[in-house]
């Protein structure tokens, strides 16, 4: 008696899965937040705190152009970096301000 | 001259097992005092494990799996019932440890007799699993599930089972392969995607809620591709062992067999000497002893006994308030010969529990029964409590 | 547990600051956890600390269902689940496999950091017995209690480190209990100092000192041996606070002394931080939902189990810098 599962059912062998690499495009979750953090890249002094509070790894630093970049894609919009910025550098402005704004999009993902 | 207990540590030793873990526990102990003096010895380079519990044990080897190292364990009674959790696990992420289980009756009260129901109670965690007869065929088995166990397309575990005291503390003839032949049968154990540091992977995530009853399937799709990967280890291994194995069943004079046994573990060996008896008698009698009880070998059985009267499965084991209000074996058996254009008469007998001894007169009173069953053409009773009637 | 064996392991050096920490991220963006989570801070930092030659072993809780759902994770590690009640030995599995494939040459690489992450149930409750096993069998291995005071997962319920007073879903107040919980927590990291031989090194770390949590997590990679780590992580949703305020309530902790931050280290206890003046367990509490049934008694009970602790950190003095890991064989 054959047993066929089809293609989109299927689980891998011993449900074992590849680590991702760079981020989880699996669980994309911007789409959680009604807020999102703004940067003031001038009072911003580079202190790291933003990138050493964020469980969801949204800050990192561009060495390039020497400046805090936030991750779109992943944010949940929790506000800690928000509140422990000590530069005052960071706000909250609402998602729906933006054109990009998550919760705009006609299909999230 | 071996028990099965030292037979099975020889064939852990011969099968090179990398990590094993150890706890106490009665009948199977033995096995683990032996693994340990070899490694203390030298003459076993593998890391031996004090486990906790039963749980741990099961646990520490699904690890060492996961890594990529062979993994060997073993247990007893309510240690194998106490590692429950970890069995599905060990199954559906694929690991192909061994655990060795000489069984013994579950508390309660604590009796250290042989009864099969301990290990019995896992069969459907997803594991092969196997009774062996003998003290040589414990070793074999021992090597024989490595072999399949590990075999790229099926990667499970299993359970290598012998009885309690009966098989594991009484010795018999073995001959100890030589390491170079065992080393021709068995190759070396390679996970598919070991957990590493070069090629990272995640072991066991959540799956999707749709993906919940396509993983059974393909674990079940696995049960299917079993039988023919036993038959090729089987093959290879009488080749290069020499034995003589039937990769299925053992079948003691079925040929014109009439009435028949259905048997598994160390009591099968009286039960051929009972056959013997009863065909000085007139009788012909035969035996059907299945080496496997994951997967159920059940074309081999029903086509073993298409020919037979009546048939009357010994049960080593209970099952309390199931369909026959008996054992076990009896409903796969049933299932099993249900398809067959004439069905044989089919009944159970409960003996062996408790580490009981099943007596040459035990098996002439089923004989007896049998007997009366063909003459009566009808079956009176689906069980008889041996020892236990009005 | 075989024969002693010299193995390789990379020596970790300590972190300096959140800006000379590594870049590279080993807790990858793209899990369900809640918003604001505390135990997923500390898995990005400790991931971050340990770096790529790690296997992580995750037994059963928030950082396995919420980390791992669909089919999808966010270690950039090899990781395997465990059971809730196994995370010990499924790791001593996995480190004494390693030991034996070294030892046979099957396997030439580095050797590999091996970190169990177990919430507070699966380190000192359902997990204690394979937790404590390990710590005695002396295997090199990392465990890590994330300590949320709760089993969060399964929907806020207590577990032997929900502090005195706690609401959870077991232990609601009512008119017959009004405290909620009556029980005191366990001690994660003295049970694990009292009576395993084996080992050397055990601290506490909290997330609002980020540095001193990674080089917490490197000296204790970098000891051969079993180690424990016992982290705290301020849970929202189970505490019921605000999510901004997760980096606040750890430092409320300390501030308050509801949560000490020190190492053991070869039967020597040093303090990272102790404040100068501990704050009333009152400004700790009133963020949290989880104590706003309590009463004026209630509150005065946590504060003598507060001040008894204080006590003993008072007692046993040295208050060190953040601390740096030193190299050892």
């Amino acid at each position: 008696m054959p047993i066929k599962v089809p293609k989109d059912r299927e689980v891998p062998f011993g449900a074992i899965t590849p680590a991702p690499v760079g981020q989880q495009e699996l669980f994309i979750t911007s789409n959680w937040r009604i807020v999102r953090p703004v940067i003031d890249h001038e009072k911003c002094t580079r202190c790291f705190t933003c990138y050493a509070s964020c469980p969801d790894s949204c800050w990192s630093f561009n060495e390039k152009e020497e400046k805090m970049e936030w991750n779109w894609k992943f944010c949940k919009g929790c506000q800690i970096c928000i509140y422990e910025c000590p530069a005052d550098a960071l706000s909250a402005a609402p998602e729906l301000d933006f054109e990009d704004g998550v919760v705009r999009l006609e299909k999230p993902f | 001259m071996l028990s099965g207990c030292a037979a099975a540590a020889q064939g852990a030793k011969l099968a090179e097992v990398e990590v094993i873990c150890s706890y106490p526990i009665r009948p199977y102990t033995a096995i683990m005092m032996e693994l340990a003096r070899m490694v203390a010895n030298g003459e076993l380079d593998a890391e031996f494990i004090h486990g906790e519990g039963e749980h741990a044990q099961v646990s520490v080897v699904l690890g060492a799996s996961a890594a990529g190292a062979r993994a060997y364990t073993g247990s007893s009674g309510v240690g194998v019932t106490y590692a429950f959790e970890v069995y599905s696990p060990a199954a559906g992420g694929r690991y192909p440890l061994q655990m060795a289980i000489a069984d013994r009756t579950l508390d309660p009260p604590g009796d250290f007799g042989s009864e099969h129901t301990d290990a019995m109670s896992a069969r459907d965690q997803g594991w092969l699993m196997g009774w062996a007869a003998t003290p040589q065929e414990v070793l074999d088995n021992t090597l024989i599930n490595f072999r399949v166990g590990e075999d790229p397309a099926i990667m499970l575990p299993q359970f290598v089972c012998q009885d309690g005291y009966f098989l594991s503390h009484i010795p018999d003839k073995v001959i100890v392969p030589e390491l170079s032949q065992v080393r021709e049968f068995l190759p070396p154990y390679k996970a598919p995607h070991p957990l590493s540091t070069e090629c990272p992977v995640s072991h066991g995530p959540q799956i999707r809620p749709d993906q919940g009853a396509p993983m059974d399937a393909q674990r079940a799709a696995t049960f299917l591709e079993v039988p023919r990967v036993i038959e090729r280890a089987v093959a290879d291994y009488n080749r290069i062992f020499g034995r003589n194995y039937d990769p299925y069943l053992e079948k003691y004079k079925m040929e014109d067999a009439e009435v028949a046994y259905f048997i598994q573990g160390a009591h099968a060996n009286t039960c051929k000497a009972a056959i013997n008896r009863l065909r000085s008698k007139g009788l012909k009698a035969g035996m059907v002893r299945p080496r496997w009880v994951r997967p159920w070998p059940t074309q081999q059985i029903a086509e073993a006994f298409a020919k037979v009267k009546a048939v009357a499965s010994v049960e080593t084991s209970t099952s309390y308030g199931g369909a026959m209000r008996g054992g076990n074996l009896v409903h796969e058996l049933r299932a099993s010969l249900y398809d067959l254009e004439r069905r044989p008469l089919v009944t159970s007998f409960m003996a062996g529990l408790g580490g009981d001894v099943i007596l040459l007169e035990d098996f002439e009173y089923m004989a007896k029964i049998l007997t009366q069953m063909v003459q009566e053409k009808k079956t009176r009773q689906h069980v008889y409590w041996i020892g236990f009637e009005e | 547990m075989g024969e002693a064996f010299d193995y390789k392991k990379q020596i970790l050096e300590p972190i300096k600051s959140m800006r000379s920490a590594p870049a590279e991220e080993m807790y990858l963006p793209g899990h369900r956890t809640c918003a604001g989570c505390g135990p997923a801070l500390n898995y990005r930092l400790t991931a971050k600390a340990a770096g790529k030659d790690t296997i992580f072993i995750g037994p059963t809780g928030c950082m396995y269902v919420a980390n791992s759902s669909y089919l999808c994770t966010p270690y950039a590690v090899s990781w395997i689940h465990a059971q809730i009640t196994n995370g010990g030995a499924v790791a001593s599995g996995i480190e004494a496999a390693y030991k034996i494939l070294a030892r046979k040459k099957k396997y030439t690489g580095a050797f590999p950091n091996v970190i169990v992450m177990a919430g507070d149930g699966g380190s000192v409750d359902i997990g204690l017995q394979a937790m404590s096993a390990m710590m005695y069998r002396g295997h090199d291995i990392l465990f890590i209690c994330y300590d949320n005071e709760a089993y969060a997962n399964t929907g806020i319920q207590t577990s032997p480190t929900t502090p005195y007073g706690a609401n959870t879903t077991f232990t609601p107040p009512g008119k017959a209990i009004p405290e909620g919980k009556t029980l005191f927590p366990k001690d994660p990291p003295q049970l694990v100092i009292g009576g395993h031989p084996a080992v050397k090194y055990v601290a506490t770390t909290c997330i609002s000192y980020p540095v001193d949590l990674m080089n917490k997590v490197r000296k204790a990679l970098n000891v051969n041996g079993p180690t424990f780590l016992h982290m705290l992580a301020p849970c929202p949703k189970g505490w019921k606070f605000d999510e901004k305020l997760t980096r606040e309530m750890g430092r409320l902790a300390v501030d308050t002394g509801m949560w000490s931050l020190y190492e053991w280290e070869n039967g020597v206890y040093k303090y990272s931080h102790i404040p100068k003046q501990y704050k009333p367990v009152g400004e700790y509490m009133k963020f949290q939902g989880r104590f706003s049934h309590l009463k004026a008694e209630h509150i005065a009970k946590m504060q003598a189990f507060v001040d008894e602790k204080i006590q003993r950190v008072k007692a046993i003095a040295v208050e060190a810098a953040i601390p740096t890991p030193k190299a050892r064989a």
